[in-house]
């Protein structure tokens, strides 16, 4: 292999040793597209070019992890458990640091220094959440049967999911369990424990809404999701509109800019949370259709590493990006169409959001490092 | 015991399956909303952007039939409140203070529900530069306070002819359920009453409507389509401004005199002016009037309130039309006409007034006005000296007869329904009869008999006979013009958007009386004797032109003496009606009498002058 190098074919060898063309395909046709929609989403806004801008360089700032994190071996991390559960906890809670913390739609989620805003934690920290549980979880070697190696794995979820309700965050938290159950389930849980965590999540839910420990705008989301036509000027209008927009777009969509819903302002968020409703109704189900296929191939592609890594440490942290990809996705999009309550998830390489695409391209980093460190076939 | 990497396999199948079913979820769901229901969605987007605002039309104007302006439009500043900020109290408190408007009255327009929903609503209007300086330069301060141009009805005569132009209002809630106005949408401004009311159809115009693509918040875009509105039609009515002027002047100017002279009482009445050829109304009045300009931008509740209350003599009453007095001896000219027509009396006939006449025995013995007695009275001076034994005489002789002929001839001037003027309102009155009286006293059949007495009431005008001042000018129109009476109009014509008529009110016979040429002749010249040497000789003295007419002094249970006069002149060669009342205002050749002579004045082109007058008759 030394030699390679030398001769053209060789090259390419080398270059589909170290990296894998399908990923990075259908990462980069994914944020093209997003960023066709972003830019159709923020054109009618006054500060709309800079904000289109601003979503480039999110790009731009994202190859660096994605350069880091695919250049060191994932293996190294496994002896960093201790301060990377450290960094991660003071991390989700750095924004409720008093000077050190922005508050935007109730959720004190922002880094601020100074007044400038930086990123948001929770974004980086579900990277590291998926790093943490899957080096907790792969010490079991594929079997955790006792119950106290349960409790041992859910301690560690624990503490990242308590911290980030204290912002409140709901929806990053709900993304940490998904994760999490993505994981056990490839890391060797015994079934019979998922049913157990079903059951108890079940009571949990009815008694997190009984007991108002959510906040007043989350309990509405939920009634609406419930009863869209509840108040369709308040929670549910956003809702409404989103499915407004979506349907009126039909088979072929509208055409790029052309949407009405979004260019009249009757899609709440449209550039972040609402984004695929922008896509639905400009580009229609066609446009779904084509954005559904980018993310198959991508969650196929991600599978593929998972499968392909030498050692179950990378097969889980694969496992775990290919879950937050695929509950983001079904939470996003199913909430654009009522088939979900409404939250604050962004869409994966699509929505505007330059620490939410970082997040994503740190992610593709790691899957990039398990592929370029899998056993030979 | 299968490898962990077998194992493995099963998962990585389970996780595929999940991830398979969002995206498979997620496809069917887009499939459902954006193929199959498509179209109902793509309903919903253009409901959303696109509004359909209506254009008001400019509402016509009301001419006089010389074409000067009764009513126009002219633009003013109005303050509108958005409905949301009905709850804002603080707001609504600084701004009644700005306005200078009772606080009350602030809410109550906010919150009517007057207006379609979102609309905002006129709070005031004719608001002064300052006012609408401070609340632009505060805009902040006020939420949903806005300024706008608003037109609005203006009446470059102030109050003249009120009744006969009625005023303009929103539509409301109720009335629109009712059908009545059926086209029409929630606080349309809409004639309320008089000319508005009746011309509305022309006046209104057609709205015209823009579509315009509007974002969340309703702010509007940009034009989607539009048509511009058609402005109301201009309607030329066949009131005469200046004898207009003159009736509303004499009517004040009598009762004035009349409270002057120990009827304190005199508060109302009416005046009317016909064209006896055409049936053209020159001249309305009523008396007390109003002021329409308390209409514009809708009439506070106070105001309303104060329009209505027992003791205001109900100002937006049009007298002439839609209130019902007895005519008193006005009516003589009837029962005369009928006592010549069936034999009951003749030009020979001769009467002996003693003051007193027992016709009907001892015990129902009825008096003269004049108790001294006229002596021999003949058919034509019972008229001019307007003496009731004559007509007693008359009466009790139909009374006799059996065959309600009085009535049947009262009914042929019209009396008792309506002539049809194109005015809203209008009543029919009141021509008694046993049919009638036995209706009336259903639950009292004691007085359900019709009695001597009723007959010889009705005679004089008096009893249960009720006309409108209306009516009785087309009485004496009638006798003027051949017998027939032609139908009472406003309307002259209405004009294009050019200013050219394209519909004029062609005159119509209403009733054809068939009385002889004969028989109105000799009510002709009785009629002018009345102003010649007998009750209305005093107001007529010197007037330079001659007059048939006859004065009346309606008795009213617990009023004072009601004062009639009607007439017709040129008496040679009749052009014009006339009929004054004044509601307690005393005897008719005393202050009906000389009203009637300045609106004849003003009709044929005469000095207008004002004569004092003595009349003691009834």
């Amino acid at each position: 292999m030394s030699r390679a190098s030398k001769r053209p074919d060789s090259r390419m060898a080398v270059v589909r040793r170290w990296a894998n063309l399908p990923l990075l395909l259908s990462v980069g046709l994914l944020i093209a597209y997003g960023a066709v929609i972003v830019h159709s989403a923020v054109s009618g806004f006054t500060a709309g070019d800079a904000m289109f801008r601003r979503h480039l360089v999110g790009v731009g700032l994202g190859l660096v992890p994605l350069a880091f994190l695919w250049a060191i071996d994932y293996k190294r991390l496994e002896g960093w458990l201790g301060p990377l559960v450290v960094l991660n906890a003071l991390l989700i809670v750095s924004p409720l640091i008093p000077g050190l913390g922005g508050t935007a739609k109730g959720a004190t989620a922002w880094l601020e220094i100074g007044g400038v805003r930086l990123f948001q934690p929770s974004e980086p920290a579900k990277i590291l959440t998926i790093v943490i549980m899957a080096i907790v979880i792969s010490q079991y070697r594929g079997a955790i049967e006792r119950p106290r190696d349960v409790l041992r794995v859910l301690a560690f979820l624990a503490l990242p999911f308590g911290l980030i309700l204290l912002q409140p965050d709901l929806g990053t938290g709900l993304v940490l369990i998904f994760i999490t159950m993505g994981m056990l389930l490839v890391g060797g849980l015994k079934p019979r424990y998922f049913l157990i965590f079903a059951l108890v999540g079940a009571v949990g839910i009815g008694v997190v809404l009984r007991a108002g420990v959510l906040a007043d705008y989350q309990v509405d989301r939920l009634l609406v999701f419930v009863q869209p036509d509840r108040d369709p000027q308040g929670a549910g209008y956003n809702l409404e509109q989103s499915k407004i927009a979506i349907g009126s777009g039909g088979l072929t969509g509208k055409g790029l800019g052309q949407g009405t819903q979004s260019n009249l302002n009757f899609l709440p968020e449209r550039h972040t949370d609402f984004i695929f409703s922008v896509l639905g109704e400009e580009l229609g189900f066609m446009g779904t259709v084509l954005l559904l296929g980018l993310y198959l191939a991508l969650l196929m592609t991600a599978l593929e590493i998972s499968a392909s890594s030498r050692d179950l440490l990378g097969s889980l942290i694969a496992v775990g990006i290919i879950s937050m990809w695929t509950f983001q996705i079904m939470q996003n999009i199913g909430m654009t169409m009522g088939l979900m309550p409404i939250t604050g998830i962004p869409l994966p390489f699509i929505s505007f959001g330059s620490s939410f695409m970082i997040a994503n391209l740190a992610g593709t980093g790691i899957l990039l490092s398990v592929w370029a460190r899998r056993s030979a076939v | 015991m299968a490898t962990f990497r077998e194992q493995l396999k099963s998962r990585y199948a389970a996780l595929g399956i999940v991830f398979l079913s969002v995206l498979g979820v997620l496809l069917l769901r887009a499939w459902s909303m954006q193929v199959l229901s498509g179209d109902r969605f793509a309903e919903a987007a253009e409901n959303n952007r696109v509004r359909e605002v209506a254009v008001d039309a400019p509402r016509g104007r009301i001419l006089d039939r010389n074409g000067v302006p009764l009513v126009s439009n002219r633009a003013t500043l109005g303050v509108t409140v958005a409905p949301s900020a009905k709850d804002d109290e603080d707001m609504l408190y600084r701004l009644s203070v700005v306005l200078g408007m009772p606080l009350g009255e602030v809410k109550e327009r906010v919150a009517s529900t007057k207006e379609a929903a979102l609309k905002p609503r006129l709070v005031a209007v004719d608001v002064s530069m300052t006012t609408v300086a401070y609340l632009a330069e505060h805009e902040s301060e006020y939420p949903g306070v806005e300024l706008s141009v608003v037109p609005v009805r203006e009446y470059p005569n102030g109050t003249l002819a009120a009744h006969v132009l009625g005023y303009t209002g929103e539509i409301s809630e109720e009335s629109l359920e009712s059908g009545e106005w059926e086209g029409y949408l929630l606080g349309d401004v809409v004639g309320k009453a008089g000319a508005e009311r009746q011309f509305e159809s022309v006046l209104q115009g057609q709205k015209g409507y823009r579509r315009v693509e509007v974002d969340a918040l309703g702010s509007p875009r940009h034009v989607l389509e539009e048509a511009e509105p058609v402005a109301g039609r201009d309607v030329v009515l066949t009131i005469d401004i200046e004898v207009q002027r003159v009736a509303e002047e004499a009517l004040q100017r009598a009762l004035a005199e009349a409270r002057a002279d120990d009827f304190k009482n005199a508060r109302a009445g009416a005046a009317i002016a016909l064209d006896v050829r055409t049936g053209e109304v020159l001249a309305m009045a009523s008396a007390p009037t109003y002021d329409p300009t308390l209409f514009i931008g809708g009439i506070s509740t106070k105001n309303w309130e104060a329009l209505n209350a027992k003791d205001s003599e109900y100002p937006l009453n049009n007298r002439a039309i839609q209130a019902l007095y007895p005519p008193a001896s006005t009516f003589k000219a009837i029962t005369g006409m009928a006592g010549l027509e069936y034999g009951v009396t003749s030009l020979s006939h001769s009467y002996d007034c003693s003051g007193r006449w027992t016709g009907q025995g001892e015990e129902w013995s009825k008096f003269c006005w004049n108790r001294r007695g006229h002596g021999g009275v003949g058919f034509t001076r019972g008229i001019s000296e307007s003496c009731d034994i004559v007509f007693y005489e008359i009466g009790h002789t139909f009374y006799k007869r059996g065959r309600e002929e009085l009535q049947e001839f009262s009914r042929r001037f019209g009396l008792g329904s309506r002539l049809g003027i194109d005015l809203p309102g209008e009543v029919e009155g009141r021509v008694p009869d046993a049919a009638w009286k036995a209706e009336f006293n259903a639950d009292y059949p004691e007085y359900r008999q019709w009695l001597p007495g009723d007959t010889v009431n009705i005679s004089i005008g008096q009893g249960d006979m009720l006309t409108t001042p209306l009516q009785m000018a087309g009485v004496y129109a009638g006798i003027a013009n051949d017998g027939d009476i032609m139908r009472p109009h406003v309307l002259k014509e209405v004009l294009d958007s050019k200013g050219e008529p394209v519909r004029a009110f062609e005159p119509e016979i209403v009733v054809s009386t068939g009385v002889s040429e004969s028989i109105l002749r000799t009510m002709h010249n009785s009629l002018l004797a009345v102003t010649e040497r007998g009750t209305g000789a005093s107001a007529f003295r010197g007037f330079g032109a001659e007059v048939a007419g006859k004065t009346g002094t309606a008795e009213v249970a617990g009023k004072d003496d009601y004062a009639w006069f009607t007439a017709y002149a040129p008496a040679d060669d009749p052009k014009y009606a006339v009929a004054v009342l004044l509601e307690q205002g005393g005897h008719g050749g005393a202050i009906a009498a000389p009203a009637a002579r300045e609106i004849l004045a003003a009709l044929l082109g005469l000095p207008v002058e004002h004569v004092q007058a003595t009349d003691v008759s009834r």
